[in-house]
């Protein structure tokens, strides 16, 4: 366990030293207060639609970190050969990949706590503290990423960046369109149609679920039914996808 | 740890038949880069590997340690089946071209190795300063490992492959781009780690280096084990000639070795041939400048290896042959 933390403490540090990240996290803070300022120029509702869109270049920029800092993950390992020492030291590979994977998750946490307060330090004075819908939207917004971190760090075990981040970003489109993948096949009225759309909904990952971010603009409360089911799906996709990981990364020759 | 019971005194490495067979291109064509590799490195062995490039020496020490598969064959360190992680609890490493996290200081970077290895926390700060000054690098403990040079780069990977006090310590080309200073401060670290009774198996092509540290040698050519044993073994005890340098020589004694007359004498004897000769030389108002025996080298008998090894048996194996 402590060589766990010890390898995501090291990920965490080299992520937080990397200047490329720091400008990232510094464009998505701008981009909440962009958003927010947007409230001027608005028509209409213009709190709701400004906050919506502020939720949503969080998202915008956690996918992006998760897919920047996940395809290197092990991949930058190989290339500059550190590999070598780390997995030759007395400890199971999966301690090494769990490591890394820890430590990526943790990384984009604290961005996303960073972005968290910039839109609540912009908000607060004019819209009132987050209520429990947002805080909700948050979370779930956390778990994505988890998700995400989860299907970028597989994908990093056996390709190269260029290759494991169009992956990584197909698993994103694809999981945000799965929700009209299943209503294309209801509708069709072709049963060969609609048999193959229900598949391949289930087969592809569905990260539109954690998009709660209507909600939150509207105040609503996501019943807590839905918010186990959501957490469940989440944690246990993670897992599954982290264990197929573990299995390639565990029969890799590092030549 | 305690050490398990009855493999305290197992060789520190032990394989049979092992070996490794590349897969590359979308055909998965087969290349073999090791075969039936038998090895024994007694523990406190001061053992080198050797042999050419693309011999196969970098793939044994990547399965010894986990870091490949082997496709036949077994092996153990300290008795401990490989790759199991047990079998590397006692073994310290450094890689060949050691690159390092480049956001780390040197003291960050000992530590973290530290941790890994689970040096037991109140020790840490004590060994890792400790090592730092046994590899020179103590007054640049807070630089970032970004700006080390070469040679520094490869002391702080020795001090990161000794800094969990290993029993065994696996090293490729250890000496390799190093100058000459850094070669002495490795060398001298290598057999002071032999006289704390450590095991020290090593890889180089350097074999000036092998044959001043090293008591025992295993050699292997385009993936197989050419010979291995004790240096003084494999050189062969035997001295081929003499020669033989003397000078002041105004005329020559008769005999089978007799060379042109002169001044300045330079002959090649048989080693039955060299006390008559040097009497002669003496005998005719001469003296003798140099007698040199002529023995072999690591690099004399790699190269024969190396000519000997192609083709075998009509197939090319690994990369050299």
């Amino acid at each position: 366990m402590s060589r766990i933390v010890t390898i995501a403490a090291n990920t965490v540090r080299e992520a937080i030293r990397d200047k490329v990240l720091g400008s990232i996290a510094l464009f998505g803070g701008l981009l909440v207060v962009v958003s927010l300022a947007m409230r001027d120029l608005s028509i209409g509702d213009t709190d709701k639609a400004v906050q919506g869109l502020a939720l949503s270049a969080m998202a915008f920029i956690g996918a992006v970190l998760a897919v920047f800092l996940g395809v290197g993950l092990v991949w930058k390992e190989l290339e500059r050969k550190t590999i070598y020492t780390l997995a030759s030291k007395p400890m199971p590979r999966w301690h090494l990949l769990l490591g890394k994977y820890v430590g990526l998750w943790a990384t984009l946490m604290v961005e996303l706590a960073a972005l968290t307060a910039v839109y609540v330090a912009v908000t607060a004075p004019t819209l009132g503290m987050p209520g429990p819908a947002s805080w909700i939207a948050l979370a779930a917004l956390a778990l994505e990423l988890t998700f995400l971190c989860a299907w970028a760090t597989l994908f990093s075990t056996f390709a190269a960046p260029a290759s494991a981040a169009a992956y990584t970003v197909s698993v994103y489109v694809i999981g945000h369109f799965a929700d009209d993948l299943q209503r294309f096949g209801q509708a069709s009225r072709d049963p060969a149609f609609r048999e193959t759309a229900t598949t391949l909904y289930r087969l592809v990952p569905n990260l539109e679920m954690f998009n709660l971010r209507a909600e939150a603009v509207h105040g609503v409360l996501v019943p807590a039914g839905e918010l186990a089911s959501i957490a469940a799906y989440g944690l246990g996709g993670t897992l599954a996808v982290l264990s197929v990981a573990v299995l390639v990364f565990e029969r890799r020759d590092f030549s | 740890m305690a050490r398990p019971e009855g493999l305290v005194s197992a060789p520190a490495i032990r394989t049979e038949g092992l070996g490794k067979v590349y897969r590359t291109g979308f055909l998965r064509r087969p290349i073999p880069g090791l075969a039936d590799l038998d090895l024994e490195v007694p523990a406190g062995a001061s053992f080198g590997f050797i042999g050419p490039n693309g011999a196969g020496k970098t793939t044994t020490l990547k399965m010894l340690l986990g870091l490949q598969a082997a496709t036949s064959g077994r092996a153990w360190l300290h008795g401990v089946p490989v790759p199991t992680p047990e079998s590397r609890r006692r073994v310290g490493f450094l890689p060949e071209r050691p690159y390092f996290y480049e956001h780390l200081t040197a003291g960050e970077f000992l530590h973290f190795y530290a941790r890994l290895s689970e040096v037991p926390r109140p020790m840490r700060a004590e060994r890792v300063d400790a090592l730092l000054e046994r590899v020179d690098l103590a007054r640049f403990r807070d630089v970032p490992l970004r700006s080390f040079s070469k040679g520094m780069l490869q002391r702080a990977g020795l001090a990161q492959a000794l800094v969990a006090d290993p029993d065994l310590l696996i090293l490729d080309e250890p000496m390799s781009g190093l100058d000459p200073l850094g070669r002495v401060l490795v060398r001298d670290l290598i057999l002071e780690e032999r006289r704390r009774g450590k095991t020290v198996f090593f890889s180089s092509h350097v074999l000036s280096d092998v044959e001043a540290v090293c008591d025992r040698v295993a050699m292997v050519v385009g993936g197989r084990l050419r010979g291995q044993g004790t240096v003084r073994a494999l050189l062969g005890e035997t001295v081929a000639h003499v020669d033989v340098h003397a000078v002041g020589v105004a005329r020559l004694p008769t005999g089978a070795w007799a060379a042109s007359p002169g001044a300045d004498l330079r002959v090649r004897l048989a080693p039955a041939e060299v006390d008559a000769a040097l009497d002669g030389i003496r005998g005719a108002g001469g003296s003798v400048f140099s007698v040199t025996p002529a023995v072999r080298t690591l690099e004399q008998v790699l190269l024969d290896e190396v000519e000997r090894a192609r083709p075998v048996d009509g197939k090319r194996l690994g990369v050299l042959a």
